[in-house]
């Protein structure tokens, strides 16, 4: 309860702080938006011309879409430091959250917003109503599917970036890790065999942000609610886990940092 | 001549800097292997799925092709927008603006040299895979059709990337511009399907864009090289560098007119 109390702090004075630039802020979430229409647009006029790809359809696509969009920009919006947290370990910028008496993971990633994940959630939740499959139930199930898929992206970029303990400069790595886990969970799943999405719920779990959740939302089973339920708490135990193990190596340099 | 040996100079000195750092050029470029595997898998279910071998006249081993080049293409770019709209916001350009080169001229150098390399090695990578799953690529003729073309395509994303990037005399922040200039590219460029597989009339549209002449019209000639084709693409890419070229000259000349630098 005192940890939550502290993210609503922190979270109300990232919003204070992108609102200081408001036309920005209004450019940054109508630019995603509009974006995401225009690559969106692209699978329309693949399934106008091929019509199905083993059972998936343009329906299907809709909902995918939207959830990754959604988690995507709820973690950017919540946890938008999530994206950097390997550049800060290796600028010896957790200094600043180690100093002070709050969980580092959290106070480190909950530090900045990133105002275009506006435009991602809210696309998200068009996505689905253009589906053609919206129902108030279902509106509950996005909800939930985009809050565990967004638990499970965050947890794999956490975890992702933590190695940066041990291997020091990995933006390369985390560019395509990253890459690969929106690429992988925006493609139809019948595209892939049985060793390939083996790795999609494992190495990059990307079937827990798109197929998965997608699924969840169109029809309601146990088994997809648990498969969401156990791969967001599976992940961020790992992730923090690893954390943790790399803070204990972390070494601190002497430039001055300031935070802002 | 004078003038030309001190642009090129400006491109050396930045081909030599991509070169400093071959980890971060080769880690850049696997980003294309995640890439061409999953068209694979799509377009291998999608030409089986049909049931057919041919496809408004692409197969799958010339889709592939066609979509490493445009893959190579795209991952080649520079962020010359960004590059160009920090230097405007932090006022850094002012430094270029007094030097006795063209701030236009020294930007098109220097995204130049960062380009060569980072294309060769994505071409490189993306080929041994597509190679791998579909067969050898297409003859010599379709490379060197493309790379022709390709010229044309690096000056045609370097004027609209430079028109992006100098919209920060009047814009606070110029990231949605990109994004949308990179969707532009991907859908009406054909870079992730074809422009083949479109209806006709948006084929139609697509095809007299600047758009399509940067990354279909390169692709197309690397998979189906003719000379016919090599003069549509040219004459297309000379018409739009024309046209967004004066653009961004009277854009650039106005532009300069709004900068306020502040001292410090």
């Amino acid at each position: 309860m005192r940890e939550l109390k502290f993210l609503l702090a922190v979270w109300q004075a990232n919003i204070q702080s992108i609102m200081e630039y408001r036309v920005a802020f209004l450019t940054q979430v109508i630019g995603m938006m509009l974006n995401n229409f225009i690559y969106f647009a692209i699978w329309i006029i693949f399934f106008d011309r091929f019509k199905n790809v083993r059972g998936w359809g343009i329906e299907d696509m809709y909902i995918t879409y939207g959830v990754l969009a959604s988690a995507f920009g709820l973690v950017a919006l919540l946890f938008g430091n999530a994206f950097t947290l390997s550049e800060i370990i290796n600028n010896g910028r957790l200094d600043y959250y180690l100093s002070l008496p709050r969980p580092v993971l959290l106070h480190a990633i909950a530090s900045r917003t990133i105002a275009s994940g506006m435009g991602d959630f809210s696309y998200g939740f068009l996505s689905f109503a253009l589906s053609g499959q919206f129902s108030w139930d279902g509106l509950l199930r996005f909800v939930l599917a985009t809050a565990l898929a967004a638990t499970v992206f965050a947890s794999f970029l956490i975890l992702l970036q933590s190695l940066a303990f041990w291997m020091g400069v990995i933006s390369n790595m985390v560019g395509l890790a990253v890459n690969a886990m929106i690429t992988f969970g925006i493609y139809p799943i019948t595209l892939f065999d049985n060793y390939a999405k083996l790795i999609l719920f494992t190495v990059i779990p990307a079937a827990f942000i798109g197929a998965v959740p997608a699924a969840f939302i169109r029809a309601f089973t146990w088994q997809t609610l648990a498969e969401l339920l156990a791969g967001a708490f599976v992940f961020l135990f790992i992730a923090v886990t690893v954390f943790r193990l790399g803070l204990k190596r972390y070494e601190s340099g002497s430039a001055i940092q300031i935070e802002v | 001549m004078k003038t030309f040996r001190k642009y090129w100079a400006i491109f050396e000195i930045t081909l030599l800097n991509s070169l400093a750092y071959p980890g971060e050029l080769i880690g850049r470029s696997l980003m294309i292997l995640p890439f061409m595997w999953i068209y694979f898998q799509l377009w291998n279910v999608t030409f089986k799925a049909s049931g057919t071998n041919v496809i408004n006249s692409m197969t799958l081993y010339s889709t592939m092709w066609y979509l490493m080049m445009a893959e190579t293409i795209e991952l080649s770019r520079p962020a010359l927008a960004r590059t160009i709209s920090d230097n405007v916001k932090d006022g850094s350009i002012a430094y270029i603006l007094n030097k006795p080169y063209s701030f236009l001229l020294y930007q098109f150098s220097n995204s130049m040299g960062e380009t060569i390399f980072r294309a060769l090695i994505n071409a490189l990578f993306g080929s041994a895979m597509v190679w791998w799953m579909v067969g050898s690529p297409p003859a010599p003729i379709g490379w060197l059709f493309a790379s022709i073309a390709i010229l044309g395509t690096w000056i045609l994303n370097f004027c609209i990337t430079c028109l992006i990037g100098l919209s920060a005399f009047l814009v606070e922040d110029v990231a949605p511009f990109m994004w949308i200039y990179q969707k532009f590219i991907f859908i009406l460029g054909g870079f992730l399907i074809p422009l083949d597989f479109y209806p006709s009339w948006l084929q139609v549209i697509a095809k007299a864009l600047p758009f399509s002449a940067m990354i279909y019209g390169p692709s197309k000639l690397f998979i189906q090289p003719s000379w016919a084709l090599l003069g549509n693409v040219l004459l297309l890419q000379a018409v739009w560098i024309i046209a967004l070229g004066t653009t961004l000259l009277i854009s650039y000349r106005r532009g300069i007119t709004y900068l306020t630098v502040n001292g410090g």
